[in-house]
C-alpha cells in the first residue's frame, strides 16, 4: 500500500436544500483511501454512504471541504472535466445494475472504452477478456433483460473494471441480490482486488459481507464514526 | 449509430410518429409543388405556344393604338438578326389584324392571326386542338376558328366567313374564306375571338403584300418559366444585333397572367411549406423530448460513466438524424411515386364545371403533376434540416442532465 492516498477528503460536507429546508448529509468527513484497498462503508440508512460515494466519484459536488484524487483537488473542475475524470479514473457499480438496455452485454462492457476513444477491435478484445475473467463471456451477445440480476451486476462490475480505473466505487451493489449471489459478487470483487490490484470502495448495510473486507468505515449521521482495518496484511 | 437504431426500434410507435412528422410534410410539399409546377408549365405552354412565343420582335410601338401592333413592312432585317443568334429553336412571322367577321346575318369582332402554317404547325397546339376539319396548310385559302366563334356565327366546316380588316395603319381589306377547321381553345375568350388564316391571306386584310406585326420566337431547351434565364440569354444576344426601331417583348410582358400566377403561387407555396415545417418541427420536438425524458435515468448513467455533454447531444441528434433523413427520403419517394402514377394515367380529369374555370385561366381541364428535381430535393432537405434543428432542444436538454439527479429521478 502506497503512503500517499489515492483519494483524500478534507472536512467534506454536503447539505441538500429543499426550499428553505437544509438537510445535512455529510458533516465534515476526513478520509483517506489507498491503492489496492478493499474498503466498505457501512452505516444506517441516511448516514451519508451514497452521498459520500457520489462526491468521491465526481457525480455531485460538495457544499464544503475538498476531495483530492491522486493529490489533485476536484473542486475546480468543470462538468466536462469531471466527466473525463470519471471516465479515466473511476469505475462505478450501481445498486440497480444500470446497464444500457439497447446494448448487449459485450457492448455494455465496451461502452466506456468507446467513450475513451479506443478503437473497436481493441475494445471488443478487452471487453471479451474481462467478461471471460468474470465468467460471463457466454452472455456476451445477450441483452441485459435476458440475464439474471446477478449476471447483470457482474456485467456492471466488468464495465467498471474494464478501463482499469484508479478506483471502483460501488453503491450497495448487492442490495437487489439474494444472499448466495451477493456473496458471489463480493468474492468476485475481492478476487479482482487481490489478483488485479483493483481498489474498491463500496457502500453496504449488509453485515454478511463485512467479514470479506479489509477495511470498514462506518458512517453515522454524516460523520465517520469508526474506521477499522480488519486485515493488516496488504492485499496480494 | 447501432445503438441509435436500437433505441428507435425499442419505441416503435414514437419513432414512427417522428418519422411521419417529417415524411408527411415532405410528401405533401412534393405533391403541392408538383401540382403548381405542372399548372405553371401548362399556363406557360399555352401562353407561349399559342399566343406570345417566348418572345416577339416587333417595331417600337410609337404609333400603336387600341392594343393593335404596328405594321412592319419589311421583316428581313429582323430575320437576319435572328439567323445570327444562337439558341433559337423556331421563329415565325405573324400578322395580327383586328377585323369584323361576318357570316350571313351574324357578325363578331375578332382578331385575325396571319401565320405561316408550315412553321407554326411544328409546335403550335392549335393544330392539336382541331376538333372538326383540319388545320391550315401553306398557301391554303381557309380559316380555322374556335368552337365558340363557330357557335356565335353559326358556322360549320365549309361555311364561308367574310373578314373586314380594320388595322388603324392600313386601308381596309376584305377576305372571304371558307372555314377549314374548328378548334377547341384552352381559353374560351380565345375561342370567341381568334381566327387563324395563312399569312398571305391575312396580308390582303391590310393590303400590304409584305406586312407583319411581329416575329414570334421560341428558344431552345425551355420547358417552363424556370428556364427564363435561357430566354434572357438569347434576348440579350439578339438585342445587340437588332436594327434600330425594333424591340423585344418577352413572355413576361406578353403573357402577364403566367407571371402573376408565378408571383402568387410561389409565396403561397412558401407559406404553406413554412406551416408544414413548423407543424413537423413541433411534433419532432415533442416526441423527441418525451423520448429524452423517458430515458432520463439511462442518459444520466451515460453521463455518470464519463460521457461528455456533446456526446450525449450527439446521441440524440443521431436518432433525430436517422428519422429526419429517412422521413425526408421516403416522403420524397412517396410524393414522386404518386406524381408518376398520376401522370402515367394521363392526369386527373376535372369535373366539367371546374374544368371550365381552369380553361378560362389558360389551363387544361386535367390536373397534371410534375416532379421537379429541385423542388423535391428542396422539400426533402429543408424538412430534414428543420427536423434536425427542432431536435437540438431535446438533445440540449438531454445533455444538461446532472448524473446523480438524473439517476435519482427514477429511483
Amino acid at each position: 500500500m502506497s503512503n500517499s492516498p489515492l483519494i483524500r477528503t478534507s472536512d467534506l460536507e454536503k447539505t441538500y436544500k429543499t426550499g428553505s429546508i437544509e438537510t445535512p448529509a455529510l458533516r465534515g468527513v476526513d478520509l483517506e483511501l489507498h491503492e489496492k484497498e478493499f474498503t466498505a462503508v457501512a452505516g444506517p440508512s441516511g448516514s451519508g454512504k451514497s452521498t459520500l460515494l457520489h462526491l468521491l466519484g465526481g457525480l455531485d459536488r460538495p457544499t464544503g471541504g475538498e476531495i483530492y484524487l491522486e493529490g489533485k483537488a476536484m473542486s475546480g473542475l468543470s462538468k466536462d472535466q469531471l466527466a473525463k475524470l470519471r471516465l479515466n479514473h473511476i469505475g462505478f457499480v450501481f445498486q440497480a445494475y444500470n446497464l444500457i438496455p439497447v446494448l448487449t452485454v459485450l457492448e455494455n462492457t465496451a461502452f466506456v472504452l468507446e467513450l475513451q476513444g479506443i478503437v473497436r477491435s481493441q475494445r471488443i478484445e478487452r471487453a471479451r477478456r474481462i467478461l471471460g475473467e468474470l465468467g460471463i463471456e457466454e452472455y456476451a451477445d445477450q441483452y441485459p433483460n435476458r440475464i439474471s440480476g446477478g449476471q447483470q451486476q457482474r456485467v456492471a462490475v466488468a464495465r467498471a473494471v474494464v478501463t482499469e480505473p484508479s478506483i471502483v466505487l460501488a453503491d450497495e451493489p448487492t442490495a437487489n441480490l439474494d444472499t448466495a449471489t451477493s456473496l458471489d459478487l463480493i468474492d468476485l470483487m475481492r478476487r479482482l482486488n487481490e489478483e488485479k490490484g483493483a481498489t474498491f470502495f463500496f457502500a453496504t448495510h449488509d453485515n454478511r459481507l463485512l467479514d470479506r473486507v479489509n477495511r470498514l468505515v462506518t458512517l453515522v449521521d454524516g460523520r465517520v464514526a469508526r474506521d477499522e482495518v480488519r486485515d493488516s496484511a496488504p492485499p496480494p | 449509430m447501432k445503438a441509435a437504431i436500437r433505441h428507435l426500434k425499442r419505441n416503435k410507435g414514437r419513432s414512427l410518429l417522428t418519422l411521419l412528422a417529417v415524411l408527411i410534410p415532405v410528401y405533401t410539399l412534393v405533391f403541392m409543388f408538383g401540382f403548381a409546377s405542372a399548372n405553371l408549365r401548362d399556363m406557360f405552354e399555352t401562353a407561349t405556344n399559342i399566343e406570345s412565343g417566348h418572345f416577339q420582335v416587333r417595331e417600337i410601338q410609337e404609333r400603336a393604338t387600341g392594343g393593335t401592333l404596328q405594321l412592319i413592312d419589311d421583316v428581313a432585317p429582323v430575320l437576319g438578326a435572328l439567323d445570327d443568334t444562337d439558341g433559337i429553336a423556331w421563329r415565325t412571322i405573324r400578322l395580327d389584324v383586328p377585323a369584323l367577321a361576318s357570316a350571313g346575318a351574324r357578325s363578331e369582332t375578332v382578331y385575325v392571326q396571319g401565320v405561316e402554317p408550315e412553321t407554326v404547325a411544328r409546335i403550335t397546339p392549335i393544330e392539336t386542338l382541331i376538333v372538326e376539319g383540319e388545320y391550315l396548310t401553306a398557301g391554303s385559302n381557309g380559316a380555322v376558328i374556335g368552337v365558340e366563334l363557330a357557335q356565335t356565327l353559326d358556322l360549320t366546316i365549309g361555311g364561308e366567313i367574310i373578314l373586314l380588316g380594320a388595322h388603324p395603319e392600313a386601308a381596309m381589306g376584305i377576305l372571304k374564306v371558307p372555314v377549314v377547321g374548328i378548334f377547341d381553345a384552352p381559353d374560351a375568350s380565345m375561342g370567341r375571338s381568334l381566327i387563324q388564316v395563312d399569312l398571305a391571306s391575312a396580308r390582303t386584310l391590310v393590303r400590304r403584300p409584305t406586312a407583319a406585326t411581329a416575329v414570334v420566337v421560341m428558344v431552345e431547351g425551355v420547358t417552363g418559366p424556370w428556364d427564363v434565364h435561357k430566354i434572357d440569354a438569347v434576348t440579350a444576344d439578339l438585342s445587340t444585333r437588332l436594327p434600330a426601331g425594333f424591340e423585344i417583348a418577352d413572355w413576361r410582358e406578353l403573357a402577364p397572367m403566367v407571371l402573376s400566377y408565378m408571383n402568387v403561387m410561389r409565396p403561397a407555396l412558401m407559406i404553406m411549406a413554412a406551416t408544414f415545417f413548423v407543424l413537423g418541427a413541433l411534433v419532432v420536438v415533442n416526441t423527441l423530448y418525451l423520448s429524452v425524458m423517458e430515458r432520463t435515468r439511462e442518459l444520466g448513467l451515460i453521463r455518470a460513466l464519463g460521457s461528455s455533454r456533446l456526446r450525449v447531444m450527439g446521441m440524440i441528434m443521431t436518432e433525430a438524424g436517422i428519422l429526419a433523413f429517412a422521413g425526408a427520403f421516403y416522403g420524397a419517394l412517396a410524393g414522386v411515386a404518386v406524381i408518376l402514377i398520376v401522370e402515367a394515367f394521363g392526369g386527373v380529369p376535372l369535373p366539367a364545371r371546374f374544368a371550365e374555370v381552369f380553361r378560362s385561366l389558360g389551363l387544361s381541364g386535367v390536373i397534371h403533376l410534375r416532379a421537379e428535381l429541385g423542388d423535391v430535393v428542396l422539400s426533402a432537405v429543408a424538412m430534414a434540416a428543420v427536423a434536425l434543428f427542432a431536435a437540438l432542444f431535446p438533445a440540449w436538454r438531454a445533455a444538461q442532465f446532472e448524473p446523480v439527479e438524473a439517476m435519482r429521478y427514477v429511483e
